[in-house]
């Protein structure tokens, strides 16, 4: 799909899955309509926009694609079938995503009454300098790995001083990497760091339980977005969407950016996310950082091919705001210097970097200095402080600084997901941050450092409220659920790569 | 049908299959000069043509194709494009009918293979823009409402070996009448076991013989009034019911999955507007685009029961003597080997159809005339655009 205008008309409506009901007799309709086909002219402005996008369906019927159209042809083999939402009252056609068909396992019975979930993916191939097509037809089952949630908006109970996370969310995909001791998250085929940041930020909303039209921005860090020119904020916004909806103009309400500086992109947006929902000539009640990477590595016998043993995928998304706050902000510090230790230069698919020079010079100065002066700036000890997280390239790297800073096993190793994971790049400290967040007591104070190369760090230490444990119950798809999950699917090296490369 | 009932006074075709060397224009004038030498007249006596394509805008980048036809007839008439041979057909006897013209040429083309590499989701994106975002290829609705109608019905164990292997029967006849079709794309007779084993190897519930094959080829026939009719013919045959019905585009939206129910619709009212009775109609050229299409056309034209056309293929096919029996009447079905053997240039292929039960009814279809008691009266074709989104029934009749 090469057309501008009908991209934008079908993911406007695929990415979400508008849909319409008559509020007259309740017919529905898969995308939106002007007046319903049963009751006719009376119906025109009576019709209600509905979207299946945090609904459940059900696979009615369906069947194994073993020969896909040329534009599928790197998904397939798949299932594709009907899928159903409101006892049937609407039904769309489908592809179940996140399979793997081993040929002989495939028994189309089982699958057909089944409750799936839609998820926002790429759509098929295009050519590499077309717009990247996307859309939520695709599902997973509902008692897969990634489980059903709905969106209920939560009238807020309280507001606090100082400003905070009111939510957050994490999404890593079902297929990992083992090699050694590491274990790494891929990409489906149709996933990239857009999707990802979609899905992060799906699963932020519904943890906070707000009304998305209240967020005001919405930031984007990372180093992987498909598009050297174009947001991905863009899309988050208008999927999640973000701010208030203008919906004469099918435009939102909000600000969104993509922000990029190596590994912490997003890290560095936690302040202003947080300085702007605090200033009140904002008008901003929430503000969206979301972290999102399909972290690039060579092939490993070229040149910066040493990463491809380390990177990971993946997404997290905090959402900043005074009201039902469950960690406040206490204070950040960042410093920066120009140590080009990791780069990516124009056109350039893999980034390079500086071997052992990302080490002492880099990732270490960097991330203690930040850490020493935020300390300094609160005047606090390291007694009080119950976490620490800093960013995480590979294993060695955090557990030596917190060792070095004096830290005990119990404190960093709650944050420490590399191993889990790889280097998810921007999401790398934040997925830490949110796998504490996951287990913390109300009270508790979580210094968080991150390292972008480039080179800069930011520290910030949060303290969690009460409300931590209020609104734990509302995210089942916690950090320990997606390592811990039966429905992980292991690949070998050439699946990874070939994912990882996608549509 | 009243008094200015079209009728049928020459038909022409070509071969249907891959024609490398052809350009579309040639394929067009070889059936359509066919088809006015068999009716006696000359092009400049039309006063009309319909014809259609369904995508070689697509597929050979080819504009106004009216101005292509004008060029090659040499003619400034009246020229309507339309995406089916039964649509240009319907809109021709339309034409007739109100009295407008008196002759008109009919025709269609398709050049399928000149894009061999990229058909399956051109043939898919026109079928439907949305199934195909979510993934959908050619042959997937066919396997969803084979599903479907095998769940609707409760055919399971024993039932549903006998339900596939009526399928395969299917494919197996077709190829069996294209035996003696000189135009067919396949001349090749194939067993059950063929059928079965492809499905098997593919692990599809259809396999590739359960699907018509990407074809080119054209076909036409001349239409005349009444007054022309008796004319220039001895053996007209008159189009005695033409109807059309449409459904959604999108097949999961769709009320019913097991069935078209464009295709019951247009039937009911083809009968209607005939005169004759459903149980008169002894040809039958059905869209088989795939095995279950034959099948489910069988009921949704209402010569089977629903749920039972199954059966009534698989016990006419145990031993099959060229004809299904439904009813205890005989129906023959696809005598040309169907889009299955026949071949499938979707612009042309209802020209094929008509040409089949024109064919048979004036008794000239030679080693393929149906061997029923006497001549059959009535034959009626049926014809689909996308899936099931569009249904066309011709019913025609002899004198």
């Amino acid at each position: 799909m090469s057309s501008e205008p009908v991209e934008r008309r079908v993911s406007y409506i695929g990415d979400r899955l508008r849909s319409s009901r008559c509020s007259i007799c309740g017919e529905e309709y898969f995308r939106p309509k002007d007046y319903c086909g049963k009751c006719g002219r009376k119906s025109y402005g009576k019709m209600e926009d509905i979207d299946l996008f945090y609904e459940k369906g059900t696979l009615e019927v369906c069947t194994l694609v073993n020969k896909p159209t040329n534009k599928f042809a790197k998904l397939g083999p798949y299932i594709y079938g009907i899928v159903s939402f409101h006892d049937g009252k609407v039904r769309v056609p489908s592809r179940l995503t996140d399979l793997v068909l081993s040929d002989k396992e495939i028994q189309l019975p089982d699958l057909e009454g089944q409750d799936v979930v839609p998820r926002f993916r790429r759509r098929h191939r295009v050519k590499a300098s077309e717009i990247v097509p996307t859309i939520s037809l695709a599902f997973t089952l509902a008692e897969g790995y990634y489980p059903h949630q709905s969106h209920i908006i939560t009238k807020p109970g309280k507001e606090y001083e100082t400003p905070g996370i009111v939510g957050y969310g994490v999404y890593v995909s079902k297929f990992r990497i083992k090699e050694r001791v590491m274990e790494r998250s891929i990409p489906f085929m149709d996933e990239d760091s857009i999707t990802a940041a979609v899905e992060a930020g799906k699963m932020a909303l519904i943890h906070s339980g707000i009304d998305s039209s209240l967020v005001g921005k919405v930031y984007v860090g990372s180093e992987s977005n498909p598009y050297v020119v174009k947001p991905i904020a863009s899309k988050v916004a208008q999927v999640l969407k973000l701010g208030e909806e203008e919906k004469t103009d099918g435009l939102q309400g909000v600000d969104a950016i993509d922000t990029e500086f190596a590994c912490k992109a997003a890290t560095s947006m936690f302040k202003d996310a947080t300085s702007l929902v605090h200033y009140p000539g904002s008008r901003t009640s929430y503000a969206m950082v979301i972290a999102a990477d399909n972290s690039q590595a060579a092939p490993r016998d070229e040149v910066g091919g040493e990463l491809d043993l380390f990177v990971g995928y993946g997404g997290s998304a905090f959402i900043f705001g005074m009201q039902d706050v469950i960690a406040e902000v206490e204070g950040w510090y960042s410093c920066t210097s120009d140590t080009p230790d990791f780069w990516r230069r124009e056109l350039q698919s893999y980034p390079r970097h500086g071997g052992r020079f990302t080490g002492k010079p880099a990732y270490f100065k960097h991330v203690v200095k930040a850490y020493k002066k935020l300390m300094a700036r609160l005047n606090l000890q390291r007694s009080d402080v119950n976490y620490f997280v800093s960013h995480q390239p590979n294993v060695g790297f955090p557990t030596k600084v917190a060792k070095e800073l004096g830290f005990k096993e119990e404190q960093y190793v709650p944050g420490l997901k590399v191993s889990k994971f790889g280097n998810t790049y921007s999401g790398a400290s934040p997925i830490g941050l949110a796998a504490v967040l996951d287990k913390a007591k109300p009270n508790e104070r979580i210094v968080i450092v991150s390292y972008g190369s480039g080179a800069g760090s930011d520290a910030y230490s949060l303290i969690t409220t009460s409300q931590i444990e209020e609104k734990k119950h509302r995210q089942k798809f916690t950090v320990q659920h997606q390592i811990e999950n039966e429905h992980i699917k292991y690949v070998d090296y050439d699946t990874y790569r070939k994912f990882k490369l996608g549509l | 049908m009243g008094r200015r009932c079209p009728s049928i006074i020459g038909v022409g075709r070509t071969k249907f299959g891959e024609h490398y060397e052809k350009a579309p224009q040639n394929m067009v004038e070889e059936a359509g000069l066919t088809a006015l030498d068999s009716a006696g007249i000359e092009r400049k006596n039309l006063d009309a043509c319909y014809f259609s394509d369904y995508f070689l805008q697509i597929t050979n980048k080819i504009g106004i194709e009216e101005g292509f036809l004008s060029e090659l007839l040499e003619l400034h008439v009246h020229m309507e494009k339309t995406r089916s041979f039964s649509s240009a057909l319907l809109n021709a006897c339309f034409t007739i009918q109100s009295g407008k013209y008196d002759l008109v040429l009919v025709g269609g083309v398709e050049k399928m293979t000149d894009r061999w590499d990229k058909i399956r989701d051109d043939l898919m994106l026109l079928e439907d823009p949305w199934s195909y975002y979510a993934g959908c290829t050619p042959e997937a609705n066919h396997e969803l409402m084979l599903r479907a109608y095998v769940r609707k019905h409760r055919i399971s164990g024993k039932s549903l070996d006998k339900f596939n292997t009526a399928l395969a029967q299917v494919s197996v006849k077709n190829h069996f009448h294209a035996m003696n079709n000189e135009h067919a794309q396949y001349h090749r007779e194939i067993g059950v076991d063929t059928v079965l084993k492809e499905r098997s190897r593919t692990q599809r519930p259809l396999g590739m013989y359960d699907f018509a094959p990407i074809s080119d080829g054209a076909t036409a026939l001349i239409l005349a009034s009444p007054k022309m009719a008796k004319a220039h013919s001895d053996v007209p045959v008159h189009v005695v019911g033409f109807s059309s019905a449409t459904d959604y585009i999108t097949f999961p939206s769709r009320e019913h999955r097991t069935g078209f129910i464009a295709s019951k619709k247009a039937m009911e009212d083809a009968v209607k507007t005939s005169n004759t009775k459903r149980d008169d109609i002894q040809l039958a050229e059905l869209y088989d685009q795939s095995t279950l299409l034959e099948m489910i056309a069988l009921e949704d034209l209402g010569f089977s029961k629903r749920g039972k056309a199954w059966l009534d293929i698989y016990e006419s096919c145990e031993d099959y003597r060229g004809f299904y029996e439904v009813d205890g009447r005989k129906l023959f079905v696809n005598t040309n080997g169907g889009l299955k053997a026949d071949g499938n240039p979707l612009g042309a292929t209802g020209g094929a159809q008509i040409f089949e039960i024109v064919k048979q009814l004036q008794g000239e279809a030679g080693d393929r005339q149906v061997n029923a008691d006497e001549t059959p009266q009535f034959g009626c074709v049926l014809e689909l655009e996308g899936f099931g989104t569009k249904a066309y029934v011709h019913i025609l009749s002899r004198d």
